[in-house]
């Protein structure tokens, strides 16, 4: 088969550069998409991929580069403009209207659409369209109950209505069944035969294998490699997306792990999450690794009261534990630092001083329910040393701190708790390398002095160098605990990937 | 099963209830009360309704964009009030031309909604608060008399009110009953059949993907409350034929009704759902069951807003709980993929070539 | 210095230049102005809206509403008044209505907290429901003749000149001020403003704050309603109808964000003080009433839409600016 490169190029990025705050997301990409491919980018969380696509449909602007379409430079404002030149994508929450039936969903964002609705021609467009993917959908009912994976057809529908030229993916099947990822891929298949590019981002190595004609590796923003799919192995493609050496990173001292604090049993969430096992000592750091959907967050969210979970057991200091709510978590001695920073973690237009005090408000009032504020300013000022928080004042808002600083507010915030576990949800997630290591350090010191840690990350150095054992999830099953002499980063990602971690005999 | 849920949606389960309900109230009154079957009544019921109706019908366009408009009561009275004091000046004027006005002020008012609204982004429940006070105090201010009476009024003004254009033993069939058949007809054409109605579900369905899509929300709810003004200027010169005597608190706490109308209807509060035959039914069961139950208990006419506020209520908490679960029921769908032609299932064992 | 710049800035420094020009434009075109009988007819004659705009503050303030004040108001009064006419003693009447209010308030949070509906929904089908139960208990009676030491209450000066309600009033203002900027409870109030999840993720009961503040409301709406019937003698099921315009008004344009999370009854103060006097104003210059709830309706729009058309024009006013700084830097850099 001639191979694809044969032809010109529909998209081309040159030269892509961006960065964020601290953060260089991109550095210096190129990556050209070529009509009738299927295109597989990889890479760890962070290395890039979603900023990437993200510039391809007009999100975000690049600092430096170019865009190519067709050989001529094109410059992406919105996403109305991207679709204009047909680079459409679909994420993984697709945005569709629940109260119009499938056949407007795809429909009703065009343009012109003459002055009167015809259903009947609608209803059959919406089904030709269909037709050509080969999937079968009744177009009439409303789309608020259609499965994720029907309303990411819907999506593609709509894209290949308004003539999309490059349909991107981001992590399509991470939360389908096997069956619906079959007929996910037969459409890719078909819109590759009809001429389009069709780039996904995806962290199933078998899929990879399945569907991909060519594979794209990412790394710490920058493209390692392209590859047609035949010339690429699963080691191979593990060691491009991890390939750097775990210098700079902060190692957790030994510490003597003594009780056991917590230990789960079984537990589980419908759709969501099951069978996780898993105990925490005094002392130790438990890292919980996995890749985007393995729904990591959720188990926290379950031992933190917020989204209970509905089977299986939490046995807390010997006795079983119902937590059904942040309070009766705080109760036991459990904090869950969010990863949702922003949105959720900090009350931002708050003084640093209103944000740490705020669980634990109850300790701070007097008899009549007013604030002490001397005490609750002593208490922020104790932080502000022991966790060398820089700001002018602990009445600064929090939203005029560095990312680094309010994350350390939010530790404070969670130790001011007292906590005897302590989840930590990507909590260097967004900060400068010389925070992290502060953060590390803090986070060894609480071990030391006897706290029980969950650190739950995508940074695949940090998870190694900081925990005494790492337990690895994959789309809500638990895939094994290894201990920190056994772990190696492929191992961890291996797991990570489902991929067993001994090598498949080949013919 | 398959057949029905093609062909019928889940709000048509709400405007199947409305008419299984109504038509019981019917049997049950009129078993209840003597001479609950004529004409008197008929007429009094349909003339109120078709009032309501026109106006709860300009308020659902803008409930379904996720937005509100208080002030539609005060834009019926001062329409109706304006346009009575213009003709008891100019006993003259041609009745296409009054017509005419009560819309065009009505649209101009709806209009002043909208810029606020869409364009200064001011939040739907602030503005229209605040403009029902301002519409209202323009009414009040006014110059002149504080009230106009039917002998202002020229004589067509009146037959048009109580007229009927044509009559079947006493059950008259009057303009104003007419003119809201007319309105409903035409505007269900609109949300049902028009790119523009159709776009008012969306934007209140998911704002977020209405911008991301492209459509121009600002204009289209901008129309939306002009459309809604236009209507409720409409409802004021009906009012104004139907009732003569015309005072300052003419058609206060209309909005109230209308949105009562359109909630028992079945639009949501929350944007996206509703047609305007259920708004047309909501208006009738309440005016219905309000009437009845003032001859059958003999219970004072101010049952009647308590009453109003508990349907409201109802009907949204049955929304929220019930009918929510009965349409993910009634829309899970899967996808199938054509038979023939298209490889089954692959199974985990046969995928790697070396 | 910098600090003092910036309150100049704000949002409460504007309130009191718009407060400065309307004093100064009524002590000039109207004689007794500035008269002590006349300062205490400004908050007397509206007292009660100035009472519940306190509690309506907290409310706004949590990222809620409650349309119902004035139904709320109306329906405390004829409970009071429906019983009195049916020679119940005045006590027994005011405490009932007291517990009305407060049962009210209860549904009213239930509803918003725990079955989940939105504020706006339920407090609108409130303002309908409460007022035509008022309709039911008095019809279109107006009940008067209340005890001699009720209606002296409401209408003649209690200690020195200062009658019950003011005194009341500046009572919980104390309260309501210690109580938002001072108290836990004030705190969680803003927290859940401005992110209820935020809030709930960091251990807070929300469920129970909201719940207060709507048994608050309807409590506070009783006492105002009561307040009311004795200041006016008598009690009509119509009474207080519309007094969630002013309220309301009297909330947002003293800076108190409808989308919740900030604002301080500093600025409300200042507000309640502008319309005090605005409404004076007019009554002196013999404007009507309905037309005085124009104006309001007039400034409660302008207190939102002009701040949005000031930050549109100062986005776009920079934006231009910025782009054409990079083109000149782009310029500098030689393209």
């Amino acid at each position: 088969m001639a191979t694809v490169e044969s032809k010109t190029p529909i998209l081309q990025m040159r030269h892509i550069s961006k960065r964020f705050d601290t953060t260089q997301a991109l550095d210096d990409v190129s990556l050209d998409l070529y009509p009738g491919e299927i295109h597989a980018l990889m890479g760890e969380n962070g290395a890039g991929k979603s900023t990437l696509i993200k510039i391809m449909t007009g999100v975000y602007h690049p600092d430096e580069g170019d865009i190519l379409l067709d050989g001529k430079p094109i410059r992406v404002g919105n996403s109305v403009e991207a679709q204009a030149y047909g680079i459409a994508a679909i994420y993984q929450e697709p945005m569709i209207f629940p109260d119009l039936n499938v056949a407007e969903n795809i429909f009703i964002t065009h343009r012109v659409r003459g002055a009167v609705v015809n259903w009947n021609k609608m209803f059959r467009e919406a089904e030709d369209i269909l037709a050509q993917l080969g999937v079968k959908l009744d177009v009439r009912v409303p789309s608020r109950g259609l499965t994720l994976a029907a309303r990411q057809t819907v999506e593609i529908a709509k894209a290949i209505s308004l003539k999309v030229r490059v349909l991107i993916m981001d992590e399509p099947t991470s939360s389908l069944s096997a069956h619906e990822v079959t007929q996910l891929f037969s459409l890719a298949r078909r819109l590759r035969d009809q001429g389009v590019s069709v780039l996904f981002i995806s962290h199933r190595m078998e899929e990879v294998f399945e569907v991909a004609d060519r594979v794209t590796i990412f790394r710490d923003g920058k493209r390692i490699s392209t590859k047609p799919r035949a010339e690429v192995t699963p080691e191979g493609a593990i060691r491009d997306m991890v390939g750097r050496k775990i210098e700079e990173f902060f190692a957790k001292s030994q510490t003597q792990r003594s009780d056991l604090l917590i230990s789960v049993r079984g537990l589980g969430k419908e759709n969501v999450f099951s069978d996780i096992n898993f105990e925490v000592y005094r002392g130790e750091v438990l890292g919980f690794a996995g890749l985007v959907g393995s729904r990591r967050t959720d188990v926290g969210l379950a031992l933190f009261g917020i989204e209970p979970a509905d089977s299986g057991e939490i046995v807390y200091q010997g006795k079983l534990a119902r937590i059904r709510s942040p309070e009766q978590a705080l109760q036991l001695g459990i904090a869950y630092a969010t990863e949702d920073r922003l949105r959720v973690g900090l009350t931002m237009p708050m003084s640093i001083a209103t944000n740490i005090t705020l669980p634990m408000l109850r300790k701070y009032l007097s008899a009549l329910g007013l604030v002490k504020r001397s005490a609750e300013e002593a208490t922020a000022e104790q932080f502000r040393q022991r966790l060398s928080i820089r700001t002018p004042s602990v009445y600064t808002p929090v939203s005029q701190l560095s990312g680094g600083n309010q994350q350390k507010v939010m530790l404070s915030k969670w130790l001011n708790t007292r906590p005897q576990v302590l989840i930590l949800d990507e909590p260097t997630r967004g900060i400068d390398v010389g925070a992290k290591a502060e953060v590390h350090h803090i986070i060894n010191d609480l071990a030391a002095q006897g706290l029980g840690i969950i650190l739950i990350s995508s940074d695949m150095p940090e998870i190694m160098a900081m925990s005494d054992r790492i337990l690895v999830m994959r789309e809500g099953k638990q895939m094994g605990i290894f201990s920190r002499a056994e772990a190696s980063q492929e191992k961890v990602l291996t797991a990570a990937m489902g991929q067993s971690s001994e090598p498949k005999g080949r013919a | 099963m398959e057949t029905i849920k093609r062909y019928f949606r889940p709000e048509q389960l709400r405007e199947f209830s409305l008419v299984f309900l109504i038509v019981a109230i019917f049997m049950f009154f009129g078993s209840q009360i003597q001479g609950y079957f004529s004409p008197r009544i008929f007429n009094r019921v349909t003339s109120d309704v078709a009032i309501i109706t026109v106006v709860a019908i300009g308020e659902t366009l803008v409930l379904l964009t996720r937005n509100y408009d208080l002030s539609v009561g005060s834009i019926v009275g001062f329409t109706a009030f304006f346009v009575g004091k213009q003709l008891s000046f100019h006993p003259d004027m041609l009745p296409l031309f009054a017509l005419l006005l009560a819309i065009g002020t009505g649209a101009l008012m709806g209009l002043v909604n909208g810029l606020i609204i869409s364009y200064g982004r001011v939040p739907s429940l602030i503005a229209t608060l605040g403009m029902l006070a301002i519409y209202r105090s323009m009414l009040v201010a006014y110059p002149g008399n504080k009230i106009v009476v039917t002998s202002d009024f020229p004589k067509w003004v009146l037959d048009l009110g109580s007229a009927s254009l044509f009559s079947v033993g006493g059950f008259d069939i009057r303009p104003v009953v007419v003119v809201a058949l007319l309105i409903l007809v035409i505007f269900q054409l609109v949300t049902a059949y028009l790119p523009y109605g159709r776009r008012l579900y969306a934007i209140g369905s998911n704002p977020e993907a209405a911008r991301v899509g492209g459509l121009p929300a600002q204009r289209i709810v901008l129309f939306a409350y002009m459309l809604c003004g236009t209507l409720a200027g409409l409802g004021g010169f009906m009012f104004m034929v139907r009732y003569g005597d015309l005072n300052t608190a003419v058609a206060q706490g209309m909005e109230l009704q209308a949105i009562a109308a359109a909630v028992v209807g079945g639009v949501s509060t929350n944007g996206g759902i509703g047609t305007m035959i259920g708004t047309v039914l909501g208006a009738f069961m309440i005016n219905l069951l309000q009437q009845s139950l003032l001859r059958w208990l003999r219970i004072s006419n101010f049952w009647v807003d308590a009453f109003l506020g508990l349907l409201i209520l109802v009907a949204v908490t049955i929304d929220a709980v019930i009918l929510g679960r009965l349409r993910d029921i009634w829309a899970r769908t899967g996808l199938e993929t054509r038979p023939g032609g298209e490889k089954g299932p692959v199974e985990k064992e046969e995928i790697h070539a070396a | 210095m910098l600090r003092k710049l910036e309150w100049l800035k704000s949002w409460e420094s504007l309130l009191l230049a718009i407060l400065v020009v309307v004093v100064g434009f009524n002590a000039v075109s109207t004689p007794h102005y500035l008269q002590v009988g006349n300062l205490i007819n400004l908050f007397h004659l509206h007292i009660e809206e100035i009472i519940v705009a306190l509690i309506m503050t907290f409310i706004i303030i949590n990222a809620e509403i409650d349309l119902s004040v004035g139904s709320v108001m109306g329906l405390a009064g004829c409970v009071m008044a429906f019983m009195w006419e049916r020679k119940v003693p005045i006590e027994i009447g005011i405490a009932a209505a007291l517990l009305t209010g407060v049962l009210v308030g209860a549904f009213n949070g239930f509803m918003v907290s725990y079955v989940g509906l939105t504020s706006l929904v339920v407090t609108l089908a409130g303002l309908i429901g409460y007022r035509g139960l008022a309709h039911v208990l008095l019809e279109d009676r107006s009940i008067g003749n209340f005890p001699e030491w009720f209606d002296r209450l409401g209408q003649q000066p209690l200690v020195g000149p200062v009658p019950l309600a003011l005194i009341a009033f500046f009572v919980m203002l104390v309260i309501a001020l210690v109580v938002l900027q001072n108290s836990g409870f004030g705190r969680y109030v803003y927290v859940i403003g401005n992110s209820k999840d935020a809030a709930r993720y960091s251990g807070v009961n929300v469920r129970r704050v909201k719940m207060t503040l709507y048994i608050a409301s309807g409590l506070i709406s009783a006492f105002a309603g009561l307040l009311l019937a004795a200041r006016l003698g008598s009690m009509r099921g119509d009474t207080a109808t519309g007094t969630e315009l002013t309220v309301i008004t009297m909330v947002v344009l003293g800076g108190v964000s409808i989308f919740g999370g900030s604002g301080s009854l500093y600025g409300v103060l200042l507000s309640i003080l502008i319309v005090l006097n605005l409404r004076n104003g007019m009554g002196l210059l013999n404007i009507s009433g309905d037309t005085q709830t124009g104006v309001i309706g007039a400034l409660l729009i302008l207190s939102v839409l002009v701040p949005n058309i000031t930050r549109e024009v100062r986005d776009i006013w920079s934006r231009r600016h910025r782009a054409q700084r990079v083109q000149v830097v782009k310029e500098q850099k030689g393209g």
